[in-house]
Formats: C-alpha cells, structure tokens, sequence
C-alpha cells in the first residue's frame, strides 16, 4: 500500500521536473502531415445529408490500429465518412506511408463508421472490417470485410464471408462468444428514425433488419447470423453506440455491455456459455447513463473484475452546462420507467465498479468523471505507467444540437415550416447553432477510484472535434500512445513521452488456434503485491480497436514477480521473475487446465435471507406526495422518510412483536410473535389512524403500569399548520386495544422520537426531533424534550434552533453517570446536548465546521481504545452536492419574489465561485422576476449566484451550510471528539440506518449499516450504490454483499435485529418496497 | 413588420425637424402595431396560451382606461371589472390622451413580458419622434400614462398571478386510467393548473360556467367515451388518406395556434413558435376594425372588449381542465390501439376538458358579434406570418365553430370538449355581453361591412 503511494509519489515527481516549459507533460502531438499521414475526415454537409437527415452526421469516422505487416510496428487505419478510407504503414520513427491504393483498402460504402481489425480466418494477419450505414438517404454500400492477404494488400471479401451487411451500422466487435477457436463478430446497428413518443420497452423484442444488432458466429469460412437464437435484442428503438467485450462475471465466457443513446436501456448480455446470451441489466446497474455513447473496461482497483465506463454528453462547464438541455425532469422519468417499462437513466457519465460480477456500484460523481461534454471515446491505460488506469475521453461535436438558446429562441424564426415543408434545413439555419468544440480529457487514475482531470498538464488544449480513438506503441518505446480520428481535420496523434520515467511490460499473445491474436485472454500481473488485471480485447472505445497487445505500467519496478494468463481455452500459464521494460510474445504452451471457480469470491456468508417467511410480508408503500411538486427547488424530498419501525412486547406475552409504520392513508402493520411466526394483527385504536405518516416509533412503557405503549411520531411534508396528522401519538395499552392518549400539541415533522428517563423520576422521557416546516424547507423546525409524569407528557424544553434534525441518541458521553443527548440533522453540525438533570445544555465538544447532512448515529467503540465513539451516517460524496470546509455547500433560504412562499437555492463551489446547481427554468419558475433579467440562456449560464440573486435579495436571504459530506465517527478524545471519515465504500450514497449487534457470533457487536436513497433531483442520478457494510472496527469493514445482503438499488430505512425460538434474524426495512428478512448464520 | 413600423417612425421624424410643437397623433394602426409587438414578443418568450391572455387584457384595458376619459361617449370599466377602482384622471391640460394610452399599453406590455428590449426598442423610438415633435405634450402624456399604468398594475398585483406561480406542480396520478398524463414528444407537465383560482374580470367565479362534466371515462366499446375517442382515431385515419390537401387538414393546421410545438430529430430539437388562441382573436379584432375604420378609440375599445372574453373564457376553460382532468386521445390511442399513431397537431401540455380553443373563440365571438354584428365577413390573414393561407369567414361565430373544430382534426380533442367548450365560451362571451357595459349608447357600433 504504501509502496505504491511512494511510486506514485515518484511517478509524481519524475513528471514535475519536466513540467516547466508550457509543453505538455504527458503526450505531444507530432505535426501529422510530417508524419505522413494526410487523412482527413471531411464533412460536407448538403441538402440531402445532413444533420436533419440523419441524425448522426456528426459521429465521425472509425480508426483501427494493428500490425498488418507483423514487422513489430503497428499500422493505422482510418475510417472516413463521406471521404474514402486510409491505411498507413507504421515505417518507424513516427513515420508513415499511405499504402491505401496498394492495399486496395479504400472502401467503396458511401457513408463508412466503425473500423476494426481482427485474423477473421486465423492465418496471422490482421484483416479489417469497416462498418457502412445504407440505405438511408441514397446511401450505397455494405460492412466491407477486407481480408490481408500477408503481401501488404487486402481482398475485400465481405460477400463471400456473409458479413456483407446493408444496415445501419455503428461498429462491430470480434469475440469469440462460443469458445470455439476462431472469432465471431458483433455488429452494432443503430436506428435512425426520431422516436417521437417513447414506446413500450418491450419493442426491443420484436427484430428489426436495419438497425437490430446482430451477432454472427464463425463457421469457418462463412458467418451465420445466430442474433435471435442467442437471445440478441434486435428491435427498433436500439441506438447501438458503445460496445464493451469483457468476461464481467468471470466465467471464461466474453460477455457484452452494448450501449444505446435515448430512452432504449443499454444491454448486459451475460453468456450462459451454451451458445446463448441473457440481457440482464436491471438486476446488475441500478442505473446507467441516457445518452450512452462509447465506453470501455478494464480493472481499476485491483480486485480481479472488468470494472466499466459508460460516455454520456453532460457538460462540466457552467457556461456549456447552463445552456444546454439537461435531465428530464421527475415527471417524465416515471413515465419513462413506471409507464413505459425502460430502467433509470441520467444525462451523464457512468463509472460502474464491479461488486465480484453481481451488482455494479456507480461512482462517477464520486471519482471525479461524471461529466465532460460531447464524449465519445473512453480508452483506460496506464498512461504514466504508475500502476494505476489512467482515462483518456475524446470529445466535441461541430454543432450543438442540444443548446437552449438555439431550440427555443433561434431555431423557430430559422426553421420555421421547413422542416414539415420540405424536410430541409437551410445552411443558415445551421450556421446559427452554436459549436460543441471541446477539448478531450485526460484523467490520472488512483488506486482509490479517484480520478484527477490532468488535461491541462498531460496534453495540449485542443480545440477539434474527435471521436474515435485508438490505442498502441506507434514509437515502439514502451508506452501508450493515442490516435484520434478528428472531424474536419487532421487525426491528432499523442504521443507518450513516459518513456524511461517508469517501467512497463507489453505482452503480444498467440495461440494455436485460428483466434490466434488470443482474443479474450486474460492477463495478471503481480509486482510488489499489487495485481493488474487485463483482458485482451482490442475493440473498445468507440468505433475503433485497438493495437491488440496487453500493456503494462510497473513505476519504478525492475520486476515484475509473475505474469498469469489464461487463455481463451481455459487454460492457464504462469511466468516468473520477469525483468520489465520488455516487449514479451507469449505462446500458449506449457499451459494447465485453468478452474473460473477459484475466481469466485471468497464470501464469507454470515447473512441469509429468508424473506418472505415467518409471517412477516410487511411491504411499505409511499404515498405519491411529492416535495418538489410544491417546493420545486428543495435539495432533496422530506415526505418520504419513513416507515417508522419498532419492536417490543405489545402483548403481554414476553414475546417481541413488532410495528410498521404506514404512509399517508396507508394503515400502520403490527405483527405478534408467535410459537413460530408472526401474525399480523388488526388494532384498530392504531391503524384507524391510517392518516397518519408514522416515520419513527418507540414500543415502551410509558404508563409504568407493567404494559407496553407504543408512542409514534408523525411527519410525511404534506400535512402543514395546524393539521392534526403532524401530532405524535401515544397509544396507551389497555390490555387487549391500544388508546391514543393526548401529547403536547406539536405540529411538527417529527423524526425522531428518543427515549430516556433524563430527570431520573422513574419514567420514560422523550427528546422529539423536528426535520423541517412543511411548504418552508429551510426554516429550522422546534425540536422538544417531553418530560413524562406519569404517563402524561409536558414540554420541558423547545430547541427552536437545534436544526433539521433526522436523528438523536441518548449516550452518557461525559461520563457523569447520565445520558445525554447527541442530536444528527440536515444543514446542521452533529450536536451534543449535556443532561444537567432539569434540562439539556448544548455543548462544544467537537470542532466546527461539521455542518452535514447527516442521517443517522449510533454509539459504538469503532477504534477498540474502550470509550464510545459515535458512527455518523451522511449524505456521501456521490452526488451533485459537493462541500468541504473550504468550499460549503450554501443553500439561500428566502421568499425570493415576495409573494408569501420561501424558496431555497442550493449552490456548490466550482473554481473559487458558488454557482446554483439548478438552471433557469427550474430557478425562474419559482423566481419569475429571472425570467426578465436573463433573456437568453446564454447571458445566464456562467452566472454565479451573487450575480443571479440581488443585493436585495442576498441581503434577505439566510444562508445554511453544509461542511462535509462524508460519513465518518466522532473519535473520542476523552473531553473532545474528533470527526474521522470512514472509507470510501461508505461514501457512494447516504448512510440512513444503523444496528448493532455481534452479527457473526465472535462475542463482539459490530455496527452493520445501510442506505441509499432517491429522492432527488435527475441531475443526480440515483444514490443506490451503497450495498450495506459491517463494520467490525474502524480498519475492518466489509461490504454488504460480500456477506450476503441485497442492500443496492434499496433505500435502508432500518435495521433491526429480532429474534424468534432462539435464531437472530435482521430485518432490513427499506422505503416504498417489502421487507427485507435475513437469518444470521452464527 | 418591425421594419414597416419603423419606416413610418423615420418618416415621421424627417417630418418633424423642421415643424415645431405640433400636436401628437396616434393613428388606429399605430395601436395596431404596438398590439403586434406584443403578439411578437408574446411568441418570443414563449408564454402559455393563458398567461399570454393576462398579457393582452391588461396591457389593452389601461389604453382604455386612458382613452375613455377623454371620451364621453365611453365610460371607465373602474367598478365594471372586479376590484378595478377609479382611474386617476388628467390634470394636466397639456395631456394628449391618446399618446398617454399607447404608452400606458406599452407600460404595461413591458411589465408583463420578460424580452423588455424589444418594448423599450419601440416605445424610445417612438418618444424621441414624439419628442422632437412636442416635448411639452409628450412629457404631460407620459406622465398620464405611467400614472394610469401604475393605477392599473396596482389593481393586477391582487390577480393571484404571483402567488399562483409558487403554487404546487400538477402531479400527474398515472394510476388512474382516466387522468391526464404528459404527451409526447416532450412530455411536458400540465401548464398552469392554478389558473381557475386567478381573478376574474367579469364572471363571478370561475366555475360560474362550469360545463357537463365529459362522457365517463369507459374504454369498453359502444360507450359514449370509447366512440368519441374512436372518432378521433377513425377521423385521422380519413385525413390520412385523403391527404395533406384536405380541407380537414387545412383547418386544422389554420387553427393550430400553439405557441410551441417541439420537434426532435434525433439530438436535435427544435420549436415551431406560433401565436396563441387569444392572439388569433387579437389578429381578428386588428381586421375588423381595420374593416370598420375604427377611430383609435373604437379600436382599443373592441380590443379590451374581446381580451376581456379571452381572458375570462380562459380561466373559465382552466378551471374545467383540471376538474375533470381527462385523459389526451393520443395517449390513449397509443396505450390501446396503436401505438406509432400521432395527432395532426401537436398536444398541448394541458388536460383534455373542455377544449380551451373552443371556449376562448366562442367567447370572444360573442363579443365580437355583439359589436359588429352577426352578418360580418371577413378575410382571416393572421396566420400567413407562420406560412398558412388566408380563410374567409361570413361571421365571427362561423370562424370560432370551426377553430372548435379544428381540435378534433387535429387528433387532440374529443368531440364532447369542442361541443360543450364552444358552449362554454358563447355562455362566457354572452354573460359579458349582458354584464360589461362600456359604451353608453349600446355596445353595437355600425359597422361599413360587407
């Protein structure tokens, strides 16, 4: 571990002292007219080939880069759109040849996409397969197979190998899917047609011919189109333009992740290794991105497991981000999801870690990579050759099709009619749409999944539009170099200049088969403890493949201690001892049968799940209330924070029995143990009052008359002023029914109800905690201290100032012998509340600055030293939401436009100015008078909010804070405690519930936690990542799936433990979904 | 247009450099243009078909409220719209009236629209003619007229029109069959679903004509609702075959007049801007009187007139929209019946029930009528701006009981929402012709018709 920080540290350093000059640190760009190559993909837009005839004029042409000489040095071919194709011989030195004509590889198609190189008939040569889209608009041609016939020229052969497809192709990709020696072909088609409603998902299902994908599985010298009997969607809404190849689960069979742009969901193609695929993306991504563009994969963090990135078009730039059209917002997406049957899509990047081939955890906001503009290709590599996956993103697009301004002010006077009319646009027409010329990205990978933009360091700030990209050693020095296939100019070549600043291996693989290339290897490598993982699969990105060579980087590593592969056969073959700065060729020889089973995670199953059984079917159904149909710009919903859960002996029979809260209008649930199960039982006293959202719940005896009451507190964001459904309520037990019995009248949304006899008069007092004023979120809610006497309730203390609190524990944190109180909120620092018998005195026992959004606490030891430290469940770094101590998350809190109603505006920090994450249409439907000061979306975007508020209006506003997003514990210093985050796991979406118990039956608790949640805006996402995680002690914390929790893609509201004829069991409560019921196996 | 208006201003201003302090005219067309300006950037901003009602009836009410005061003939509407008090009158015998109304509608305008450049272009222009020409008058005129803004603004701010902007989010129940849900291709959400509770002018309360409430809800063949919901697919499919030609086709497109129709192709998207119902009726009255040689008075009075149906016939259609809260026929045509099938015309992001181009065209007819009379032929040009020919009409109702029907044309209505919304509007129109007295010698005007 610290090894690898001292190489980066190196890696770091050795960079640095080359940084001084302006140039870039990383890779040059050598003039490509010098280098020989003249290629150019040049678009001429005319009156029948357009960007309104055809929706991806602008995709840009394809890029293929392989050896097909076998001379050692690998050769470029270029894809044009409308121009004819290029191939270029790599004569070393940077230097190359067109050899276009003598190849006979030009092409004849008339509009050419994806190119991609793979030895279709196993003779050692490369061949080339250029994809065409025909048929559409005039448009000639088939997918053009040219096959290298190993003297520098190629036959083009596509007719006679049956790939002579006329469809509307994006890319292919070569795999060899059945396992069977020789390499098949996916065929990515996209539809070309604008869906003007979305359709049923299920479309998918009937095959379309133009623009269905198809895969063609080698019979030797013809390919048969196996698509419908291997279970490949082919339908009419497919937007095919990413393919990913990778065995994701694993199993030595190549899986697919196949992405689409629009509404159509991506595929998951998972190999059943019989021949046939499932598509099984619901049950793998909780979400992924909308408009999905190239992608690629490769390990990051070291586990063993294909992780994935899925492009997107989200702008990172205020001025880009503000004046272009963003995410649907909620309404349209349930339709989408609810109506329609399509799985949840966001308009960004998506960066899939994935959890040992089950579910994938995604944290591009997280990692840094969520958003950067018109993307098209993504190609990890070990750029700088520190051990780590670096990322390049190639990016731009000619025109902006997307931007605001354009779509609502230009285009009407521009196009007026001629679309219906004539189907034409003028030139003029387009002229007025604004560029998307971006500059590509570049990202340094980190061994923590953190990605930090080198773009302006490691290259040149271009100014072109790319798309494809490829990668290789064109310089045959030991690094990655880049090409890029650019529209309207030169392709851009990037050349590393890593060179001897750190060590590499790069390893060319041939097996006796005729996937001779190796197609589908996998490679390890392990040098001072830390394994890479590579898989051969040269087609990734967009629309190109690869040089197909397995490369490396070691830091400073001399040696590499061994290299596994296993071949595309299944079989395995180890090297040892191997000195890096090597080009190695590996034959398939000396190998031993290889068991995928040792892959498998180890797990140490210590939950389960047993639901459905017991009795205990309870399902909590949310009401349809939502928050943002009435508070349009609160950062997050407040109406769906529970159900409230609680257990205890309701009936006397010293049996626990336990109670579910309901909804607005849905009925509470109790369920009485019994002998064997739990049976749900009827009181009406408490479920009459099915009005009632109950969101917190506490069984006790209130009464001290030797029965168990239950006490419950009320919330849901609907119900406001004096509305009775916002009184907590105590149901007193009366033997065989439950009588509700008056509390003080509080109309609050209650969140917390904690229990403790404070004053020590024998019973049970409350602290009743306030999360938010119904219709004026950011107005702070009274929080109250109910002293008890003798079963009737008084206030003994109102905090009108403690916050937005979400929950409160009672612990004796200063050691007098009483518990005090720590209170956890939204907008709010972690507050400690001293019982000084009478009442509770706030005070300082952290530094400042902790302003969170926090969701839950519970005490537990986590540092082992004996005092009780407190875990903080917070909103996670995962989100748009952002904050640090030096750069809070601020959130204006005031009637903006003066007409009775508060309004809230959530700003986050980006470089030095706060800007609102929220455009003007949001800003401005609640803040009209925005409407009159910004005329166009363009004088908006780039405003930050001082500039968008008034004087006036800052001046009238109360600002909140958050400080810190980051779950972590309050470390116990004696008289003070020290805030200390926990990792990285526990940050990919809220922590809102917490339990301990000794889970696995070593004789001590741990705390198990949970989370995730969805009540927020699109632009978020949907923070379901978060699997569950026990935490044994602040360095041993294992996630949930590892030990046998179904947390993702679930909203965690409680985790009880029960036990029932002497097993433990969790109970896992999640919002708007049933039950969740584990045995635990100790 | 601009560029006409313009041409006129700088005739006016080579004009006046050598003549001093003549007196200050307002021509019918110089309100005219200035309405036009609205429409224009009523179009350009983008606003719904209700606000862009609000727009015209306030911005045209304080011209009136001007004018009026120098025109004994006509009386204040203080006291005869709801909650509107006494308009302060002209102290200053300097005040041209006339100027005075077209910058209190200018004012006005400028209050209500968000692209203030593209008033304030006009109206500088205009005062820096008027200047040149008699600094005196202007100066007292526009004091009036500010004066009468301000008046009538005041009497605006207690509309509801703020408090309804904060107001809650439609929230689309998808559950139930018979409700509305947002339509493609941008699936937007229902527009202004607090509109009901905005002041009325003239009728009591916005229910006050509530209409039938529609068919039941039923996709069972033979029930009233399945056929009218069959009428709308089976006429499509007509139109369909006999083409883009088709006088079916002609009238709907004629009377689309949605203020924003979006079209996607691919990642490209693009709108179609066009005036709205009221600015249809706005166009009408610009032809009529145009017709009828209406003075400058006579204008602004036919124009406040019939705003004043438009914008009370819109709250009237809102607040049944989203009572009954009915389902579009295409949503229901592509969930049941086919689901590649597309309208004529774009749905507008608003319940079905009733048809708000039926009601607002039925109540500004009635007006219309009332005035004009019921013999009134004229030839409708408001909508070649947007590439539509020219229809021809023998009277204002003929022209609203075919822009009613127009909706079922158009795939975007049912039958019963054109029957009973046209019903609506004619019992809005009606009631405002029995209760808005604002000439004291009756509400006809002769008209030199046909």
């Amino acid at each position: 571990m610290n090894s690898i920080t001292k190489i980066s540290l190196l890696a770091f350093l050795g960079l640095v002292t080359f940084s001084c000059s302006d140039k870039p640190e990383l890779f040059t760009n050598p003039d490509t007219e010098k280098a020989g190559i003249s290629f150019q993909n040049t678009l001429t837009p005319t009156e029948d080939m357009n960007i309104l005839d055809y929706l991806y004029f602008y995709n840009g042409g394809g890029l293929a880069i392989g050896d097909i000489n076998n001379d050692g040095l690998p050769d470029i071919y270029f894809s044009g759109n409308q121009v004819k194709n290029q191939l270029y011989l790599n004569k070393g030195n940077l230097q190359f040849e067109d050899i276009t004509e003598t190849a006979g590889v030009a092409g004849k198609s008339d509009w050419n996409t994806g190119a991609v190189m793979g030895d279709v008939n196993g003779d050692g040569f490369l061949d080339i397969y250029v994809c065409a889209v025909v048929g559409l608009n005039g448009l000639d041609g088939y997918n053009e197979l040219f096959i290298n016939n190993g003297d520098g020229t190629f036959t083009e052969s596509a007719a006679k190998y049956g790939l002579d497809l006329d469809t509307f192709s994006s890319s292919a990709a070569f795999l060899d899917y059945d396992l069977d020696g020789d390499l098949d072909i996916y065929i990515l088609n996209h539809a070309v047609h604008t869906q003007s409603s979305f359709g049923k998902a299920d479309l998918r299902h009937e095959r379309n011919p133009q623009t269905g994908d198809r895969l063609m599985r080698n019979d030797g010298d013809r390919f048969t189109d196996v698509s419908e009997q291997a279970g490949i969607y082919g339908g009419i809404n497919s937007y095919g333009l990413g393919i990913a190849v990778s065995d994701f689960n694993l199993d030595g069979y190549p899986d697919l992740y196949i992405g689409n742009d629009f509404h159509e969901d991506d595929y998951y193609y998972i190999n059943n290794g019989d021949g046939t695929f499932t598509e099984d993306l619901k049950n793998h991504f909780g979400h992924t991105s909308r408009f999905s563009m190239g992608s690629d994969v490769a390990d990051l963090n070291h586990d063993g497991w294909p992780d994935l990135i899925s492009l997107d078009m989200l702008p990172q730039d205020e001025n880009v981000l503000k004046s272009t059209e963003g995410d649907d917002n909620i309404q349209t997406q349930r339709l989408r999801t609810d109506r329609y049957g399509y799985h949840y899509q966001f308009t960004r990047n998506m960066l899939f870690i994935n959890r040992d081939g089950g579910d994938y955890q995604e944290t591009a906001l997280l990692s840094g990579v969520a958003a950067t503009d018109w993307s098209w290709s993504a190609l990890f590599g070990d750029y700088n050759q520190d051990m780590q996956q670096d990322l390049f993103i190639s990016n731009g697009i000619p025109k902006r099709p997307n931007d605001l301004d354009y779509i609502k002010f230009v285009s009407s006077d521009q196009i007026q009619n001629k679309i219906n009319n004539t189907a034409l646009i003028d030139q003029k027409a387009l002229e007025q749409m604004p560029d998307g010329v971006t500059r590509n990205y570049v990202y340094e990978g980190s061994e923590d999944l953190q990605f930090k933009d080198q773009s302006e360091t490691w290259i040149a700030q271009d100014t072109l539009v790319s798309g494809a990209t490829a990668y290789a050693d064109l310089d045959d020095d030991g690094d990655l170099d880049l090409v890029t296939n650019n529209i309207n100019t030169s392709p851009t070549l990037y050349i590393n200049q890593t060179n001897d600043k750190a060590t590499y291996l790069k390893l060319y693989l041939k097996t006796p088969t005729q996937n001779d290339f190796a197609l589908g290897a996998k490679v390890y490598a392990y040098a001072n403890g830390v394994q890479q993982f590579k898989e051969l699969y040269p087609v990734r990105g967009f629309q190109a493949s690869s040089e197909p060579v397995i490369h490396f980087g070691f830091g400073n590593q001399k040696k590499v201690d061994s290299i596994r592969i296993i071949w595309p056969d299944r079989s395995t073959q180890l090297l040892k001892d191997i000195a890096t700065n090597e080009t190695l060729h590996v034959k398939q020889e000396n190998t031993s049968p290889f068991n995928y089973a040792t892959l498998r995670p180890k797990q140490q199953l210590i939950f389960k799940s047993v639901t459905d059984s017991l009795g205990l079917d309870f399902v909590h159904r949310e009401d349809a209330y939502s928050d943002f149909d009435r508070e349009k710009l609160i950062p997050y919903l407040v109406g769906d924070r529970g159900p409230a859960v609680a257990q205890g002996d309701l009936n006397g029979d010293g049996k626990t029995d336990l109670f579910f809260g309901g909804s607005k209008y849905i009925a509470s649930k109790i369920y009485l143990q019994g002998d064997s199960t739990f049976v749900k039982t009827d009181f009406p006293g408490i479920q009459n009052d099915s009005i009632n959202e109950e969101v917190t719940a506490v069984i006790a005896d209130f009464n001290n008359d030797g029965k168990n009451d239950l006490m419950t507190g009320t919330a849901g964001g609907d119900f406001y002023n004096k509305a009775r459904p916002l009184l907590d309520v105590l149901y007193l037990n009366e033997g065989d029914s439950f009588i509700a019995s008056a509390l003080p009248e509080l109309f609050e949304n209650t969140s917390v109800l904690a229990v403790y006899d404070y004053d020590n008069d024998g019973d049970l007092d409350v602290f009743a905690g306030s999360q938010s004023v119904t219709a004026s979120f950011g107005k702070l809610p009274s929080s109250y201290l109910l002293e008890n006497d003798k079963g009737t309730f008084r206030v003994a203390q109102e905090f009108k100032e403690l916050g937005m609190v979400t929950a409160a524990v009672w612990d004796d944190f200063d050691g007098d012998g009483k518990a005090d109180l720590i209170a956890v909120g939204e907008w709010m620092a972690p507050t400690f509340l001293k019982n000084e018998g009478t009442k509770l005195k706030i005070v300082s026992k952290t530094k400042d600055g902790l302003e969170g959004l926090w969701q839950s606490i519970i005490p537990f030891d986590i540092d082992g030293d004996g005092d009780i430290d407190y875990v903080v469940g917070n909103w996670g770094e995962n989100s748009k939401f952002q904050a640090s101590a030096e750069s809070p998350m601020k959130m204006y809190y005031s009637d903006f436009d003066n007409n009775g109603q508060t309004e809230t505006i959530v700003a986050t920090a980006k470089d030095g100015n706060y800007y609102p994450l929220m455009g003007l249409d949001a800003l401005a439907s609640q803040v009209v008078s925005l409407r009159k000061k910004y005329q166009s979306y363009r004088d908006f975007a780039g405003q930050n909010i001082e500039e968008i508020l008034s004087e006036e209006q800052l001046k009238n506003s109360k600002i909140l804070n958050v400080n810190t997003l980051k779950t972590g514990y309050l470390q116990n210093n004696g008289n003070s405690f020290d805030f200390v985050p926990l990792p990285r796991d526990l940050q990919v979406a809220p922590v809102m519930a917490f339990c301990l118990f000794d889970f696995d039956g070593d004789g001590n608790d741990e705390v198990l936690a949970g989370g995730n949640y969805f009540g927020v805006q699109p632009f978020h996402g949907r923070l379901d990542s978060f699997t569950g995680a026990l935490i044994e002690s602040d360095s041993n914390i294992t996630s949930g799936e590892k030990l046998g929790l179904n947390f993702a893609g679930k909203s965690i509201r409680d985790l009880s433990v029960i036990h029932l004829n002497g097993k433990a069991y969790l109970i896992a409560t999640p919002n708007n979904e049933k039950i969740q019921l584990y045995q635990l196996k100790r | 247009m601009f560029k006409y208006l313009f041409l006129i201003f700088s005739s006016a201003l080579l004009l006046s450099s050598c003549a001093k302090d003549t007196p200050l005219e307002v021509t019918p067309d110089d309100y005219n243009n200035a309405v036009d300006k609205v429409t224009e950037v009523i179009i350009h901003d983008i606003f719904s078909p209700p606000v862009a009602s609000r727009i015209y009836a306030y911005s045209n009410i304080a011209a009136y409220e001007v004018l009026a005061q120098n025109h004994p003939e006509y009386s204040s509407l203080a006291g005869k719209l709801n909650g509107l008090g006494e308009t302060p009158k002209a102290e200053n015998p300097a005040v041209n009236h006339d100027v005075a109304a077209l910058i209190a509608q200018m004012e006005m305008a400028k209050s209500l629209i968000f692209s203030e450049d593209r008033i304030t272009e006009v109206r500088d222009s205009l005062y820096k003619t008027w200047e040149d020409q008699n600094a005196d008058e202007l100066e007292a005129s526009k004091a009036y007229g500010l004066q009468v803004a301000d008046h009538i603004k005041n009497w605006m701010d207690g509309d509801m029109y703020k408090q309804t902007r904060t107001m809650p989010k439609f929230s689309v129940n998808a559950d139930n069959p018979s409700r509305w849900q947002p339509t493609p291709p941008a699936y937007m959400d229902g527009i202004e679903p607090h509109w009901m509770k905005i002041r009325t002018f003239v009728l009591d309360s916005a229910s006050q004509f509530k209409p039938v409430p529609p068919p039941a809800f039923s996709m069972d063949e033979g029930s009233e609702f399945h056929k009218q919901l069959m009428e709308v697919y089976d006429v499509r499919n007509e139109m369909t075959e006999k083409g883009d030609d088709s006088e079916e086709a002609a009238i709907a497109k004629f009377w689309d007049c949605n203020p924003y129709v979006s079209t996607h192709k691919g990642h490209l998207m693009f709108a179609t801007k066009k005036i709205t119902p009221g600015g249809h009726w706005i166009g009408i009255v610009k032809i009529a009187t145009k017709k009828n040689n209406a003075d400058l008075m006579e204008t602004v009075y036919v124009y406040t007139k019939t705003s004043i149906a438009l914008f009370d016939g819109f709250i009237s259609c809102w607040d049944e929209k989203y009572r009954s809260n009915l389902i579009r026929p295409e949503t229901l045509i592509n969930q049941y019946i086919d689901d590649s099938w597309t309208p004529v015309l774009q749905t507008p992001p608003f319940p079905e029930y009733s048809s708000g181009h039926s009601v607002v065209s039925g109540a500004a007819a009635e007006v219309l009528t009332e005035i004009y009379g019921d013999d009134f032929q004229f030839d409708d040009d408001t909508e070649t701006a947007y590439g539509l020919p020219v229809r021809s009409f023998n009277s204002f109702r003929a022209a609203s009981s075919e822009a009613a029907l127009s909706r079922l044309y158009g795939g975007i209505h049912y039958r019963a929402a054109i029957d009973e919304g046209l019903k609506q509007g004619r019992q809005v129109g009606q009631y405002i012709v029995s209760n808005l007295h604002m000439k004291n010698d009756g509400e006809a005007l002769s008209h030199s018709g046909n």
